[in-house]
């Protein structure tokens, strides 16, 4: 049977690939979502995904930045 | 005792007052104060904001900055000094300085009224009475072996002399009438003239210079005479009613303590805020406990070498490690007339006779240490106990706990303690309290002012954003946070760049100094790069070569250090500062570190950076988050960071870890490195006993000890890496 999945394609920097992968491999984001690992720089993902990868970065973000509490 | 609860005694109970924070807020957060204050005709002229937080605004461009500059640092604390707009804050501590060095109430505020554009909120002024009408009211003296009190108010001297307790302090030279029309004015010691009242503006700001000097002399003085064995009791009890006494020591009039006959040679020149600062310490001829604030380089100890001139009695330099010992040593010798045989060194290398010591320069720990000391050690201890110390200088004074501090005093009796230190701060807000142990700030210097005066180095502060490496980035995001530290300093792009800036600077004959908490990071870089590192184990005498080297020694141009380096460690050449790892989101460690290479360099100018201080942080990691607090101190003193995400031509370069295999390698060692590697150092305090004894004994099984323990094969199975590491360079070279 065939079964079609809407992908998107995703551009970044080797870092941030890494951090997908992560994502995918520990099923934070409610199972697996990368379809195919392209190159370096380069994901296929779940299109469904994306908003609650979004989300996720987001909070990594907001972890690395300092805000001065004054 | 519990230490908490002895704390909370020591500091007035007012001290903890603050101002109300201001309710009117709009959605921003941005506070109108405009239906409150009134502008004043001649806004324009006048130089600061009041608002009525207790925040003040001063404009560094206005005609008259300097003057309302030097008033504010005496009155509240800065809080951030960029280019143009200054803010300082009022707090009751800063409050209490301002009245210590003679300012009063009336002064204050008076002064406020003059400068500021607007009128001066109602609850500014309250607060500033609340803060200032009690304290630094009441002095203690001591003279000629006697002890006494002096104020200047007569009204504290009627609360004085009614207090049940104090009455039977004092001693009374005439006992008249009945007790309570004592006639206050058999106190009184001298009364001269009136203040003069300035009426031109620049008169009255010039009046302000000199009245912090002068206020003794103008007003009527109470004295009276203490019973010597009294004191602690009359401290207390000045202490519960609200009256903090202020020590002043009248060293001239000491002949309890004989003086040591140093003084300055002529080719000590001080600076003009070395001098201003030393004003407000000795500004009406006696000498002021307190702590002076100088950015590093910019010759804290030169302070510290004329005070003890000054009071030229026998004084006691602490310092936090024993380099600096050796530095204040050689700094004594070289400013002041004193030899080898006034300056005795206590520490548990140094082979001096402290006993009979004239200067003695000693460690925090030596001092507070509470384990066994070697019997020359304990004769030593006792005769620095029985001593009475007319001077103890207290060096870097914002890194000693306060709980050792307290140690020190209560084992250490001294009439007058100096603090030196460069930041003010510290991550757990224990500051205060050193306010009422030594005694109030006395002088902060501007640091962006002394830069651009040419009495420290111009540095140019970059953050290089170094990517991390994928595969690095992906055991980062799986590893725990021990070990996250480690990979994200280890990174290999982040070890390129480092060698690339060693490289670029290197041929521009500048001297490089390589700073990492982490000892893992410290000999790979360091070995790798074929460069003389120094940590925590370091022996002093390696020390002192690698250091000698760095300085005269054209070939060695890069020098690795932990954080045994942060403080008083004099590196006058360096001039490049590289950061590849730091404690967390240390403040005070950021401007430490700057301060190793603030000194003024010799080809100065005054258009160009001379200096460069580089933070490598790996992108993506929380070292973005830790870089960005550390450098809030700096920011606050004017200070502003480049971010360079990109270095050019890294590619170009012949550099290390280029190819992923070699990038592979490296990460496979990080893994390998056991979490206690990983972690930072521990800095062995030089708390080691004298005795010297450098042997240890542990007990094991005879397998154990001939090698049979299971750990040992367990570490040849998993591979050559860990014990590769584990090799001196030296055969690792012929293993390849």
């Amino acid at each position: 049977m065939v079964k079609v999945v809407k992908g998107t394609l995703v551009e970044c920097d080797s870092t941030m690939k890494q951090f997908l992968l992560y994502l995918d491999d520990t099923g934070e984001v409610g199972g697996k979502f990368v379809l195919e690992d392209l190159d370096d720089t380069h994901l296929l993902i779940d299109s469904d995904c994306v908003e609650r990868l979004k989300e996720k970065i987001d909070d990594l973000m907001d972890k690395h930045t300092y805000v001065p509490d004054k | 005792m519990d230490p908490e609860l002895d704390l909370a005694n020591i500091a007035p109970k007012s001290a903890s007052r603050r101002i109300e924070e201001y309710e009117n807020e709009d959605e921003f957060g941005a506070k109108d104060f405009s239906k409150e204050l009134e502008l004043k005709a001649d806004h324009i002229n006048r130089p600061i904001w009041i608002a009525p937080d207790g925040h003040l605004f001063l404009e560094s461009f206005s005609p008259v900055y300097k003057h309302a500059h030097d008033f504010l640092i005496t009155i509240s604390e800065p809080v951030c000094r960029p280019e143009l707009i200054h803010e300082y804050k009022l707090t009751s501590y800063s409050l209490y300085a301002a009245v210590s060095v003679g300012l009063q109430t009336a002064d204050i505020i008076e002064y406020l009224k003059r400068l500021c554009k607007t009128s001066i909120p109602e609850r500014v002024i309250e607060f500033i009475k609340d803060s200032t009408l009690t304290y630094g009211k009441v002095k203690l003296i001591l003279k000629q072996n006697r002890y006494f009190v002096e104020t200047r108010h007569e009204n504290v001297v009627k609360i004085l002399l009614n207090d049940p307790i104090i009455k039977n302090i004092i001693i009374h030279q005439d006992l008249s009438g009945d007790g309570n029309h004592l006639n206050y004015d058999q106190y009184l010691a001298n009364d001269v003239g009136k203040e003069t009242a300035a009426n031109d503006m620049f008169e009255f700001y010039d009046k302000m210079d000199q009245d912090e000097v002068n206020l003794n002399t103008k007003q009527k003085i109470y004295l009276f005479e203490i019973r010597k064995e009294e004191i602690e009791n009359l401290q207390k009890r000045c202490q519960e009613i609200d009256y903090p006494l202020l020590a002043e020591y009248d060293f001239r009039n000491d002949p309890n303590i004989p003086n040591i006959d140093i003084a300055l040679r002529p080719n000590a020149t001080l600076r003009p805020y070395q001098e201003k600062a030393l004003r407000k310490m000795f500004g009406n001829g006696r000498a002021r406990s307190g702590i002076i604030v100088l950015p590093c380089g910019a010759g804290k100890t030169l302070v510290g070498v004329t005070t003890a001139c000054t009071v030229n009695k026998r004084a006691l330099v602490l310092c936090n490690s024993g380099v600096s010992v050796e530095q204040w040593k050689q700094q004594f010798k070289t400013w002041s007339t004193a030899d080898d045989n006034t300056i005795c060194r206590f520490t548990h290398e140094a082979k001096d006779k402290p006993i009979g010591a004239k200067i003695l320069i000693t460690t925090y720990s030596m001092i507070t240490i509470t384990g066994k000391r070697s019997f020359e050690a304990e004769k030593v201890m006792d005769w620095l106990k029985g001593q009475e110390w007319g001077l103890m200088l207290l060096d870097e004074v914002h890194t000693i706990p306060a709980k050792m501090f307290r140690r020190v005093l209560t084992i250490v009796s001294a009439q007058c303690k100096l603090g030196l230190t460069a930041t003010l701060v510290r991550e757990d807000d224990k500051i205060t309290d050193l306010n009422f142990l030594i005694g109030p700030k006395l002088y902060e210097a501007n640091w962006l002012e002394l830069q651009n005066r040419g009495f420290l180095a111009k540095v140019q502060c970059c953050e290089v954003w170094c990517p991390m490496a994928p595969q690095f980035y992906r055991e980062y995001l799986i590893n725990r946070s021990r070990k996250k530290s480690l990979l994200f300093t280890m990174n290999p792009n982040k070890f390129r760049i480092c060698q690339y800036l060693i490289k670029l600077h290197a041929n521009r004959n500048d001297k490089i100094i390589v700073f990492s908490d982490n000892v893992f990071a410290l000999k790979h870089y360091a070995i790798q790069l074929n460069c003389p590192y120094i940590y925590g184990p370091t022996s002093q005498n390696e020390r002192l070569q690698i250091l000698q080297n760095f300085q005269h020694n054209p070939k060695v141009n890069c020098i690795f250090v932990s954080k045994v380096a942060d403080t008083s460690f004099d590196l006058p050449d360096a001039n490049v500062l590289i950061q590849i790892s730091s404690h967390g989101g240390s403040r005070r460690q950021e401007a430490q570190r700057l301060g190793r290479i603030l000194r003024a360099k010799k080809d100065s100018n005054g258009e160009d950076f001379n200096a460069f201080f580089y933070t490598l942080v790996s992108t993506d990691t929380m070292e973005m988050y830790f870089s960005a607090k550390r450098q809030r101190f700096l920011i606050n003193q004017g200070y502003s960071y480049k971010v360079i995400n990109r270095l050019g031509h890294l590619e170009n370069e012949n550099l290390f870890y280029s190819k992923k295999e070699e990038q592979q390698e490296l990460l496979q060692k990080v893994l390998m490195a056991n979490e206690s590697e990983a972690d930072e150092e521990d800095i062995p305090s030089n708390v080691r006993s004298t005795a010297g004894s450098q042997v240890f004994r542990s007990q094991g099984t005879l397998s154990s000890l001939s090698g049979g323990d299971e750990g040992l094969y367990a570490e040849v199975r998993r591979g050559q890496s860990s014990k590769e590491k584990n090799r001196h360079p030296l055969f690792k070279r012929f293993h390849k």
